[in-house]
């Protein structure tokens, strides 16, 4: 912890040599997206590993999932060899969509450049334009080289609205989209989501969340009528929003992260109400309910929270969306002191200062914590030695340490190679409860 | 029939070279092929294999992922750089909690430490060259880690753009302690990953292997854990220990020491031929180690046989037909214990359960005799690659069980699943990345495992293995509810007129 003036460190400004990453690389993004629409086929115009290794780092370290029919060894792939670099690799990628389109029962298709018929200049989009009437198809340049998962995603919904989506006639008042929120890349995309959607649905507002749901195209050709793009990352998904308000007019607003416990939930949803056509009545009433259930639920932890660890201090390890989350709940709500807290997304410049700001903003406390932008997993092991702080809040690697650093640990984060998600999620009035159930899940402290 | 230095001379591995040719070119491989083994046995020895393009492919892994930086990144005292864009080494992100979770009680050494750094290639370097910066990974590998060996992984990238690594290398080695081993496992090189074996061993053969100092008479080399089972090991280090023997296994979760002492063993022996062949001629033409390439211990025959050719080099051989009398005396009994199980469950169907393997050409000469002793047939295997490493042993093989289908492909989900719907096996044995269940009616079960699986029911070599393998297969029958259900509810990932028309290779190129 330090005083106020002193609040962050940034040591990746200039990521060179990395150990451990955590997150895929521009491909893997897309691949992300790709696959994360439910019946999305991705077609990879790459080696032949390109697909086989997002199972390992995509799938696998998003929390243990398969990445089901149309992922993993599953993706077609035009797996370039050296003659294709000689000789042009168009001929094979257009002999795999024609194919892809007539064996697969997927709905949705994501040709996904990666570095080699980048380095070859292969005329891609040429290409994928001859099948544009024969299936829902697009072209994603997303060469290795050019960034990160998070980049993946971004050019994902470029080249939706790029390429595929049309301007509606009409706006409908009642429809959002939800951006900022990674499938895999973010562990509990697939309860958040849902989550999301049922926590707006009590108020008859429709969150068209895209992934992870039936109905891909369908969903896909709604998002140019929605009213609002609803963005719910200190960073990620800003430039698909801001593309979607250039093409469509729709207007955006972001939250740092999805909202988790009380406090963040019924300011997410006033929030919305000033702008959505909510029935005020229909959300008092939700706010009423939903923060009298959850106060009166964590009454039943208060014992452990208060005997095991009063005002313990926790470390967080995560990326920007989960660490401002996590933090402002265990600050605002449950008594706990941030120690220090490590993004490890590697968010642009221009944004890192409204994430710390969104991290030290807590009226709770009269201190800040250490605020870090760190990528390097050997670094950010170097950064959590002789740390006061007890409970840790991190991916699975700082899993293997946790012995070392004497703390218990819970994976919040991607990677996540311990903890098996398909549903879990910290969103809503219960979002806070479901995190300090996960806090105790292995043990109970010294009443 | 085992291969050994007898036929070494039939390939030199040339190590004034910076890597190794591709499998294409020096073993004539495919891993696109549908027929009768007989056929496959007759095109490989005319020479007739081609690997030929696919009109409809999927992604089966490259040279570098998954088959080599999975086992490089065990190696102790050792830190990896993957010199490419950040999402070639996306995933080693989980290696090191899977192989942290076997525990030290079970003798996993407790030094095991998994070091690596990316290179984190971006556009500038693609325009501008990278040498510099994969100075500063190995200069940083050596400040961070204290290392005694640094192994560089190469990427597509590195590859196409013509990054000249041996010149990086020589002029950072004097000034690093650590010996920088440089692998030329470029994506691109090679349409068959078994390439990446060789690739692998060229460096280690290069630089890591010293000239003996002293011959270790009682020392077997032994190169791959299988499906990388920690049980495995145990198993193969219990009998070889019975004989006074030591193994000197490579390289998971070898030291680098123990890649230096490769010249000093008695012998190389294999469990996986197609990754071991490279090794072993090279160590037996540089350093003079013997070597044999068949059979692996799977099975109780095959585990006879290959104990008694360690004997034979290392000078066990009384021994040997001790240990194989006192094993046979507690293991046979328990394989005819499953072997009347599988018996009983023959009768009430009325015919032999069969199994369709999904393996590799290593394990396809060595499972289906094993399959013959528990008293299943495999009338269609899959097998990974095949190349001419391999004929004497797939014909000894079709002498011993008889003809069947082969289809060799690498991940290739779709041909894999045509296969299981128009042979209708009883039971589909997987490699565990078929992307969620297996969605069939009838069972499925696995044949490899992913982690350095600890568990006692995953041993698959040896005695021990084949009984808890038996075993493993027996519950594989008992229940289908999970890929019966998935089936009915979501479907399969192709359409249903490619399952019906009778060619997996529908949209392979023949003959090209």
């Amino acid at each position: 912890m330090s005083e106020k003036s002193e609040n962050y460190i940034d040591e990746s400004s200039s990521p060179r040599i990395v150990e451990a990453p955590r997150y895929g690389c521009t491909l893997s993004g897309a691949y992300e997206a790709a696959v994360g629409l439910n019946e999305g086929v991705p077609i990879l115009h790459s080696g032949s590993g390109c697909g086989m290794s997002q199972l390992f780092g995509a799938n696998y370290g998003g929390a243990q999932n398969a990445p089901g029919d149309y992922g993993g060894s599953s993706t077609p792939c035009s797996c370039l060899v050296e003659e294709h670099v000689i000789f042009g690799g168009e001929d094979k990628l257009r002999k795999l969509i024609d194919s892809t389109i007539k064996i697969s029962t997927g709905e949705f298709f994501t040709v996904i450049s990666g570095c080699v018929p980048s380095l070859i200049g292969d005329d891609v989009d040429a290409v994928v334009n001859e099948f544009r009437d024969k299936a829902p198809i697009i072209h994603v340049n997303a060469p290795g080289f050019k960034g990160n998962s998070f980049e993946g995603y971004e050019l994902f919904f470029e080249a939706l609205v790029d390429q595929y989506l049309k301007p509606s006639d009409k706006k409908e008042k009642k429809l959002i989209n939800i951006l900022g929120i990674v499938p895999f890349q973010h562990i509990f995309w697939k309860g958040e989501l849902r989550a999301i959607k049922e926590l707006l649905e009590k108020l008859d507002i429709e969150a068209n969340v895209i992934f992870g749901e039936f109905d891909t195209v369908e969903k896909i050709q709604k998002i140019p009528s929605a009213a609002y793009n609803i963005v719910l990352s200190p960073w990620i998904g800003h430039r698909a929003a801001r593309k979607l308000e250039k093409e469509f007019d729709t207007p955006y607003i972001s939250f740092p992260g999805i909202p988790t416990g009380p406090i963040q939930t019924t300011k997410f949803l006033r929030k919305l109400a000033e702008i959505l056509p909510i029935n005020k009545r229909k959300l008092e009433d939700l706010i009423k309910e939903g923060e009298r259930r959850a106060y009166r639920t964590i009454e039943y932890a208060g014992d452990i929270l208060q005997f095991d660890v009063p005002n313990v201090y926790f470390g967080v390890v995560a990326d920007s969306n989960t660490a401002v989350s996590i933090t402002r709940y265990l600050t605002d709500e449950v008594g706990q002191l941030p120690d220090i807290v490590i993004i490890t997304d590697n968010p642009p410049e221009e944004y890192k200062e409204g994430i710390i700001n969104a991290i030290t903003s807590s009226e709770e406390i009269q201190f800040t914590p250490d605020i870090i932008f760190e990528i390097d997993s050997f670094k950010i092991n170097q950064l959590l030695k002789d740390r006061p702080f007890l409970n840790l809040y991190a991916s699975s690697l700082e899993s293997v340490i946790k012995g070392e650093l004497e703390t218990t640990h819970v994976t919040v984060s991607f990677p996540s190679y311990n903890r098996l998600v398909l549903g879990d999620n910290y969103v809503g009035y219960d979002g806070g409860l479901n995190l300090i159930q996960d806090l105790f899940y292995d043990k109970a402290g010294p009443l | 029939m085992a291969k050994n230095e007898l036929d070494s001379e039939d390939y030199i591995v040339e190590l004034d070279k910076v890597t190794c040719p591709t499998r294409e070119q020096r073993a004539n491989g495919t891993n696109v092929y549908f027929g009768k083994a007989s056929e496959l046995l007759d095109d490989a020895k005319k020479g007739n294999l081609k690997c030929t393009e696919r009109g409809f492919q999927q992604s089966g892994g490259c040279i570098l992922n998954f088959y080599l930086s999975v086992r490089v990144s065990t190696i102790r005292d050792a830190a990896i750089i993957f010199n490419g864009p950040v999402g070639c080494s996306h995933a080693a992100l989980g290696y090191k909690e899977l192989y942290g979770a076997i525990p030290e009680a079970l003798g996993k050494p407790t030094n095991y430490k998994l070091n690596w750094l990316t290179t984190n290639l971006g556009e500038d370097d693609v325009v501008f060259g990278a040498k510099d910066k994969l100075i500063e990974a190995i200069k940083e590998a050596e400040d961070r880690y204290s290392p005694k060996a640094i192994f560089i992984l190469t990427t597509c990238v590195t590859g196409i753009i013509g990054e000249d690594i041996e010149s990086a290398v020589n002029e950072i080695q004097p000034d690093v302690k650590a010996t920088i081993v440089p692998i030329h496992c470029e994506g691109v090189r090679s349409k068959i990953m078994q390439t990446g074996y060789d690739a692998f061993w060229h460096g280690v053969l290069k630089y890591l292997v010293k000239k003996p100092k002293k011959k270790q008479k009682d020392l077997v080399n032994i190169a791959s854990m299988l499906s990388y089972a920690w049980q495995d090991r145990i198993e193969i280090e219990r009998l070889l220990g019975k004989l006074g023997l030591r193994v000197n296994f490579i390289p998971e979760f070898a030291s680098v020491e123990d890649f230096e002492q490769l010249s000093e063993a008695a012998v190389t022996a294999p469990i996986c031929p197609t990754y071991t062949d490279y090794l072993s001629r090279g160590l037996h033409q540089h350093f003079g180690v013997p070597f044999f390439m068949y059979p692996s211990p799977i099975g109780i025959n095959n585990t006879d046989e290959w104990l008694r050719e360690i004997a034979k080099y290392t000078g066990k051989e009384e021994e040997v037909e001790e240990l194989i009398k006192e094993e046979h005396k507690k293991y046979v009994p328990k394989l005819k214990e499953i072997k009347d199980k599988f018996k009983a469950i023959e009768d009430k169907r009325g015919s032999k359960i069969d199994v369709l393997g999904s393996l590799g050409q290593g394990r396809l000469v060595t499972q289906l005799p094993y399959f013959d002793e528990l008293g299943v047939k495999s009338s269609s295997a899959m097998a990974q690659d095949f190349d001419n490493i391999l004929i004497d042993e797939l014909e000894d093989v079709i002498d011993k069980v008889g003809d069947f289908n082969v289809m060799v492909n690498t991940f290739q989900a779709a041909e894999q699943l045509h296969i299981t719907e128009q042979t209708k096996p009883d039971m589909a044995l997987t490699c565990p990345f078929q992307g969620g269940a297996w969605k069939r009616e009838g069972s499925v079960s696995r044949l490899h495992s992913l982690r350095g699986d600890p568990r006692k029911w995953s041993t698959q070599a040896g005695y021990a293995g084949a009984v808890a393998y038996g075993n493993f297969l027996l519950q594989a029958l008992k229940n289908e509810s999970l890929q019966r259900l998935s089936k009915e509810n979501t479907g399969v990932s192709v359409k249903k007129w490619y399952l019906d028309q009778p060619d997996p290779l529908y949209f392979a190129e023949k003959g090209k």
